[in-house]
């Protein structure tokens, strides 16, 4: 009878460290997430580590990929701003030639006493010409810029135009260039100068070290050009 | 008496273990083999009886011991990266299987010579 008691005992304790065993086996499964880091098994682990070195390598050769770009787009930035700079200056040096800015610098001014109307637009028209060929860079007339537009004509003997504008004595002409060689394009003997004294017209120049031309105030447009390609 | 001890048992171990704490996973495939392990004990246990030469100590050495053992094996071979495991699970199922066997035909013999017994006092009646 004892016997059977301790077997029943044995037994039945046995059946419950079983059934324990196995509930906390069925509950571990159940809840653990397989996919988490922390029970993965070594080799898991291992091949996890392998393809995200791999991984890391990809995106390494893609980051310096990408800083070379970078480098080399911050290059050309450069070249770019540098020929921006040249198209600046160039288009400024343009601007200039084109009589749309303001310029200072030495050069003669000439006035012409206009007595009688006796000035025409031949007399401005041949001055302009020879202070050209002596070398000008800048010519204004009462401060009217000589631009490659600009028209002197007289209106029915009353006025000269230039510009689109009325203008009429004392002709003030002032140009910007090499003093010397505009002074002596005018005062060639049977020169301009002379011409125009030989014609009883008065004359006079003078000599300035800074002579100030206002820019151009009209527009140049071109309507009816366009540049040949 | 002894069953129910036993399904009290089954009741009480099913009751702690689900309150009980869970194990880490990394040891959760040694514990998976020392059931299989002791499933095959009980088995065992169960063919023996009805061949009536059950033995509570050779039972017990067998629940536990096959127990432990498989544990050993198991993590002997993870040291070793061989997969004794997988031996360990082919063995201990096979037997279960053997067992399972033994049980099945035991009761199946008796059910079936109960049966002609009945039709055997029923024609001797007759």
């Amino acid at each position: 009878m004892k016997e059977k008691l301790s077997l029943t005992i044995i037994i039945g304790f046995t059946a419950f460290i079983f059934t324990m065993v196995m509930f906390t086996q069925f509950k571990t499964i159940e809840q653990t997430d397989i996919t988490a880091i922390e029970t993965m098994r070594e080799t898991e682990l291992r091949e996890e580590l392998a393809r995200i070195k791999a991984e890391y390598e990809e995106v390494e050769t893609k980051l310096n990929d990408t800083e070379n770009k970078i480098d080399e787009y911050e290059n050309q930035m450069k070249n770019e701003e540098d020929s921006t700079k040249i198209l600046e200056k160039e288009l400024e040096e343009a601007k200039m030639y084109l009589g749309y800015t303001n310029v200072i610098g030495q050069g003669i001014e000439i006035t012409l006493i206009d007595s009688n109307r006796s000035i025409e637009s031949y007399d401005l028209i041949n001055l302009v010409n020879e202070l050209k060929i002596a070398g000008a860079e800048a010519i204004s007339i009462n401060d009217n810029r000589i631009v490659s537009t600009t028209e002197i004509v007289d209106i029915i003997n009353k006025y000269i135009m230039i510009n689109g504008k009325r203008i009429s004595g004392p002709y003030i002409i002032k140009a910007i260039g090499d003093q010397k060689y505009l002074e002596s394009g005018i005062t060639l003997k049977n020169g301009y100068i002379d011409e125009m004294k030989a014609n009883g017209k008065s004359i006079s120049y003078e000599k300035k070290d800074e002579i100030i031309i206002n820019a151009y105030d009209g527009n140049i447009e071109m309507q009816y050009s366009s540049a040949v390609e | 008496m002894l069953y129910l001890t036993i399904i009290l048992g089954c009741i009480l171990g099913a009751i702690v273990g689900m309150r009980g704490p869970i194990i880490p996973y990394t040891y959760s495939s040694y514990l998976a083999i020392a059931i299989i392990a002791a499933m095959d004990s009980v088995f065992g246990g169960i063919s023996a009886v009805i061949k009536k030469n059950f033995d509570l100590k050779i039972f017990l050495s067998g629940f536990f011991g096959n127990a432990i053992l498989s544990i050993l094996l198991t993590y002997l071979g993870e040291k070793l990266n061989v997969d004794i495991y997988l031996a360990a699970i082919i063995v201990f199922v096979g037997r279960m299987f053997m067992n399972l066997g033994v049980i099945r035909r035991y009761y199946v013999e008796k059910w079936f010579g109960k049966i002609s017994k009945r039709s055997n006092e029923e024609n001797t009646k007759n």
